[in-house]
């Protein structure tokens, strides 16, 4: 046969498979390293520090379980949280990531090696992005050959998307999830391929991992129902199918009722139904065909016609006349939003108030997967010319994760794994095409080079010896035995080759450099502590955050009350160890709705709300003096609408906006929003900055009034560097009994109007 | 309820001449030069009780009233209704400031407009015009209109001693709805302001009070000493005549051979105001566990606790704390947010100052507080909070067998044992069979 590019001859098969496994785990190795290295530039360019805002929860968690034991974690009752609440805290999370760092804490002090908690929680999500890589190299091994594995491994190691939710120091249970949900999906393929009991027990295990650690779950609680049930209808249902799923459904379900924080959902709520019922139809199928083996195909059709109608009817009975009575609850507003993006705002805008539930833009496909995004679809092309039932799994996941992509912002998280498999299908299999030395034949010769069965040495570096694997891998599936083709098409010599090789080399250097790029310009920003450039180019560090939360940590009683919009909760809680009113863990609407009134309203309102829930400090947002656009002025609108929800003759969001309808908070803005609480803090003493000049809102772009806003029921306690965080004190109650307003005014000085004695005529008549 | 504090007061009263306030002895008296009246018998009265008085002009520059933020007496007494300009450390601002450190303030009014008058308004008093001292033609006596005898209710605690009526002269105010005012004397109900001494203008008050408006003056809702007790216990009586306290009025005979009341009137002002009397405190507060001793740092949802104060009475005859159990009417809150249990917390027989209840704490977990609010007039405001989180059960705090769960055992105990069934047939069974069954799905 002729080859395009010489190659070596006389190695033993024997020598090349060992070859190939060794740079296999090399390059698994080395894609491991990238991929947590990639995700280091946080540390590197700020500190080891834990981000955002979940996180910091996440970790006083951890700090608990790892000081204090399970079963005291378990039984945590946070007092600090959601005051006078209170939160139960064993019941309420998800408590994988927790015990993960605690039980790599544990093994890690068994081996003497002090390691601290912080960094364990910020190193855990890097570690576990490399197991991500592994899991993605074996499902997409499952699907199409090694080396469409590695290519997968290294996309999913370096994709934005991924990297999004697991630099180091984003220690949120995205972290280890979306590990869990890679390796169970190939759990569940390999079960489903082979019949087999023991995956399908090991998906249910991780099933259950996957459920103690994140709310995502129901992801694959539908996906593998979506999956078994396209089969069923696709004619193509097996005993590998009933085995696989009956073992994943039955382990995996009772394992994941034991998490406190599920407890009965999976049998109660909707989300979980589809699992119940594929499982039940699996059931029927099984024993319909049992039946069948049994009786002469009349009776049976006769049989199975009553029936299906049957147990059509009772079942979709069941279900109704269940989800009536309240033993099924019906859809969470979070599902519907799922469904209709306009939902959330009008119904619950509390969901719709964070901003990673909106739908996504545009660009954030480019910016988060840039060259996998192209691939993407090629590669789905390419499931469907094989269709076994793993790539039916690929299409069904590729195009319910669009949808969810394109409807909320952090879903693009689930999306990235099936992106990366589908552009590795893809690109592999055009290096496959194109590496292949082998030139097309004439075709009377027809035979295929080589035996149809080597697929493991056709992997690795992809420029050894590597052969179009078309014919390959597919032997044990029943799906498509593609006759083999009289002719092949191929490519002849090596420019074309070349050309197209380097040319797909160039876009994935590209796509690497943009990976880097955009992980550490966008991704690697701890959020606590901001950065800014000065002008000679240097690093500024705006480090306002950590300077108030400690000022409160350090010069207040441990037991005052905070009160800030729910975003800052669990920072203050982390940080500044203060209990807080609400946090991000937004279970009780009407609390936060309370909070977002104090906000809102006049000073007067607000004092009786802030002394009945015991609130000695409020603390807000402000980025008008250096430009910090996500403050509170900006989010204010959110507290208006939520707390309107809630008291809507009290709370008027139209009242907040000019007669023109605009959202101003210069001399223009109207009185209601001059006189709410956040716009008296925001802006208390700002004017006074500027030393008689005219005072801007860097962040509005407004001219703020020279006569600033007073306060007479709080006192201002600090301001940090850059006025980012503001803390004002709760006045006690006045010495005499008066309102703190004509309190404030005697102590200035002013004179207060005469009164008169009130009239009690009653008394008389 | 005041009542049970009568034997209290009265044990106070007998060893008055060893009598000591619970705040401090040293008073300061602010008093006017211009005074034609002697205020000898009341002042001995105060030196007699073991008070130590300094003496100053209101515009003499020592000693401070206040110096460093600290002040320097325990008690204020301010004689001084007519002066217009204090010395710079006596202002409005400045007496609040006083009272907000716990300093007590006794002070007098008159029917001129002074710094003092525009103060009394921050403490809900509303002054007449000026110029308008309060009158009464009853009942027939030879003094002027102006100067008339004020019968002392009897049930008033702050004014125990006082058995006789007291000669007043000078102005009325009438109270605002602050509940932290404690009417001492009240105006009798003939009495009026006018702004003039002689009769002439008495239809034009008529007609005022006809109108019900403006101008109303009047009766007895109108007071004449007025207490005053300030969030933090500070106390401030207001005077509207310093002639009360005067030697003349303490030896005026009201009906003859009966001397006034005014003598022991103005010690039993000032026994108040300088927190002698009806003062209170809760020396410390516990809770436990029914049958436990020691206070748990959380308390679980349905626990049975039990919840102890104990308040003490200051004893001004002895001059240190004595245990006190006569308050009946105490109540105790647990309260989130709002009170979700409110019991009578009752004193403990044999056990003097004790005061205690068990109450089984709500099916709720939170952050809960067992507050004591106890305000009545007069007395000290007893008020106390203890913060405690109340946690649902422990994971094996549950019963461990539930009689509603007994479908979910019979369940899982009947398919354990037929799958134990069904695998022993399956595998114990007939190879035969087995094959005939093969054998028929062949078919």
């Amino acid at each position: 046969m002729s080859t395009a590019y010489p190659l070596p001859s006389g190695l033993s098969p024997a020598t090349v498979t060992n070859t190939a496994s060794l740079i296999r785990i090399v390059t698994l190795a080395l894609i491991s390293g990238a991929a947590i290295a990639s995700r280091l530039f946080a540390v590197i360019n700020f500190e080891s520090i834990i981000h955002e805002f979940d996180p910091w929860f996440n970790f006083r968690a951890t700090k608990v379980l790892a000081s204090q034991g399970f079963y005291e974690f378990w039984n945590w009752f946070d007092p600090t949280a959601w005051y006078p609440l209170g939160r139960v805290v064993g019941g309420t999370i998800y408590p994988g990531l927790m015990a993960t760092s605690g039980v790599i804490y544990n093994i890690l002090h068994a081996l003497n090696l002090p390691v601290d908690i912080r960094n364990i929680c910020v190193l855990l999500a890097p570690g576990f992005s490399a197991l991500t890589a592994w899991a993605t190299y074996m499902f997409t091994k499952e699907l199409k050959d090694e080396s469409a594995g590695l290519l997968a491994a290294a996309f999913i190691g370096i994709a934005p998307g991924y990297i999004s939710r697991s630099v180091a120091g984003s220690y949120d249970n995205e972290a280890i999830a979306i590990f869990l949900l890679m390796f169970t999906f190939y759990c569940w393929i390999k079960a489903l391929k082979q019949g087999s009991a023991f995956f399908g027990m090991l998906a249910g295990v991780f099933y259950f991992y996957m459920v103690a650690a994140w709310g995502g779950y129901a992801f694959i609680t539908n996906m593998i129902p979506l999956h078994a049930l396209t089969l069923i209808l696709m004619g193509r249902f097996t005993s590998r199918l009933y085995v696989g799923y009956s073992s994943w459904y039955a382990i995996g379900t009772l394992a994941s009722m034991q998490v406190p924080f599920v407890g009965f959902q999976p049998v109660k709520t909707s989300e979980h139904m589809a699992a119940l019922g594929v499982f039940g139809l699996l059931q029927i199928i099984a024993f319909a065909q049992l039946v069948r083996s049994h009786l002469s195909s009349k009776q049976f059709q006769n049989l199975l016609f009553v029936a299906v109608i049957g147990s059509g009817i009772l079942g979709s009975l069941a279900i109704v006349g269940l989800t009536y009575k309240g033993w099924i609850a019906p859809w969470t507003g979070r599902f519907y939003s799922l469904w209709d993006t306009g939902y959330a705002k009008k119904y619950i805008p509390i969901i719709a108030s964070v901003s990673e539930h909106q739908p996504t833009a545009w660009p954030s496909f480019f910016m988060d997967l840039q060259l996998l995004m192209f691939l993407f679809p090629a590669g789905v092309f390419l499931c469907f010319k094989q269709l076994r039932d793993e790539h039916v799994f690929v299409i069904i996941y590729a195009v319910v994760g669009s949808y969810f992509a394109g409807v909320m912002v952090r879903l693009m998280l689930t999306l990235t794994p099936v992106v990366c498999v589908s552009a590795a299908v893809a690109l592999s299999t055009l290096l496959d095409t194109y590496i292949d030395p082998v030139e097309p034949l004439v075709p009377e010769e027809a035979a295929p080079p080589a035996s149809g069965d080597d697929s493991t040495t056709t992997s690795a570096s992809g420029s050894k010896k590597a052969k179009k694997p078309a014919a390959g891998p597919s032997e044990p599936t029943t799906a498509q035995s593609t006759p083999k083709p009289r002719s092949r098409p191929g490519i002849f010599g090596l420019d074309a080759r070349l050309v197209v090789i380097f040319n797909a080399f160039g876009m994935l250097s590209f796509f690497v450099f943009h990976c880097t790029w955009v992980t550490s310009n966008a991704y690697s920003s701890p959020s606590v502590v901001l950065a800014s450039a000065n002008p000679d180019g240097s690093q500024h560090i705006i480090d306002d955050f950590r300077e108030a939360y400690y000022w409160l940590r350090q010069n207040t009683p441990e037991t005052s009350v905070v009160m800030s919009w729910w975003d800052y909760g669990y920072q203050i809680a982390g940080m500044a160890d203060r209990p807080t009113l609400v946090d991000n863990n937004t279970w009780n609407n009407t609390h936060i709705a309370t909070v977002g009134k104090a906000m809102s309203s006049t000073e007067e309102v607000a004092y009786p709300i802030l002394r009945k829930h015991d609130v000695d400090y409020v603390l807000v947002i402000f980025g008008g003096l250096i430009g910090y656009s996500g403050d509170d002025i900006n989010k204010f609108l959110w507290m208006v609408r939520i707390a309107q929800g809630v008291w809507p003759d009290e709370i008027q969001e139209p009242n907040y906006f000019t007669p023109h309808g605009e959202y101003r908070v210069d001399d223009q803005a109207s009185t209601t929003m001059k006189n709410s609480l956040m716009y008296k803090m925001s802006y208390y003493r700002f004017a006074e900055l500027f030393g008689g000049g005219q005072a801007m809102d860097r962040v509005r772009n407004q001219a703020m009034p020279k006569q600033g806003p007073t306060l007479d029921y709080l006192d201002e306690a600090f301001t940090s560097e850059n006025w980012i965080v503001r803390i004002f004190q709760v006045k006690k109650e006045d010495l005499l009994g008066r309102d703190l307003k004509s309190a404030n005014a005697f102590s200035q000085g002013k004179k207060r109007k005469r009164s008169k004695p009130t009239t009690r005529r009653r008394a008389m008549v | 309820m005041i009542l049970p504090l009568v034997p209290f007061l009265l044990l106070s009263f007998a060893a008055i001449l060893h009598a000591k306030s619970s705040t401090g002895d040293s008073v300061l008296v602010v008093l006017e030069p211009s005074l034609d009246q002697n205020f000898s018998v009341f002042f001995d009265g105060l030196r007699a009780r073991g008070y130590d008085l300094t003496f100053r002009a209101p515009k003499a520059l020592t000693p401070a009233i206040i110096k460093d933020d600290v002040p320097s007496f325990s008690h204020v007494i301010l004689f001084a209704p007519e002066t217009k300009s204090f010395a710079q450390d006596i202002s409005p601002q400045s007496l609040v400031q006083l009272l907000s450190l716990r300093t007590n303030l006794l002070i007098a009014l008159s029917q001129k407009q002074t710094p003092l008058s525009s103060l009394a308004a921050e403490f809900s008093l509303v002054l007449p015009p000026p110029g308008t001292p309060v009158i009464s033609h009853f009942p027939e006596r030879d003094t002027p209109a102006s100067i008339f005898p004020v019968d002392v209710s009897a049930s008033n605690p702050i004014l125990s001693s006082t058995k006789a009526p007291v000669w007043y002269s000078g102005i009325s105010h009438s109270l605002g709805n602050n509940p932290l005012l404690v009417p001492i004397l009240r105006a009798p109900v003939e009495s009026f302001a006018t702004d003039s001494s002689d009769d002439s203008g008495a239809p034009s008050i008529a007609d005022a009070a006809e109108k019900g408006g403006e101008g109303l003056w009047a009766g007895g809702n109108m007071g004449l000493v007025t207490g005053f007790q300030a969030t933090n216990g500070a106390r401030i009586t207001w005077v509207g005549g310093v002639s009360v306290f005067s030697d003349e009025f303490a030896n005026k005979e009201v009906i003859k051979g009966k001397p006034s009341g005014n003598a022991a009137f103005s010690q039993d002002v000032a026994a108040w105001t300088f927190q002698e009397t009806l003062v209170l405190r809760i020396d410390e507060t516990t809770h436990h566990k029914v049958n436990e001793t020691t206070p748990l740092s959380q308390y679980t949802t349905n626990d049975v606790v039990t919840y102890t104060a104990h308040i003490s009475g200051w004893d001004s005859g002895k001059a240190t704390w004595l245990p006190y159990s006569g308050l009946k009417d105490i109540q105790l809150e647990f309260t989130m947010l709002d009170p979700h249990v409110r019991t009578a917390l009752p004193p403990v027989k044999g056990s003097p100052g004790t005061y205690s209840t068990t109450f089984r704490v709500p099916d709720r977990h939170g952050v809960f507080k067992f507050v004591i609010d106890y305000k009545r007039k007069g007395l000290t405001a007893l008020q106390s909070s203890t913060t405690v989180p109340v946690v649902p059960p422990r994971h094996d705090g549950y019963p461990r067998f539930l009689s509603a769960a007994w479908p979910y055992y019979v369940g899982a105990i009947s398919t354990s044992i037929g799958f134990i069934l069904f695998s022993t047939i399956w595998l114990g069974g007939d190879v035969r069979e087995m094959k005939k069954g093969k054998t028929s799905k062949t078919e």
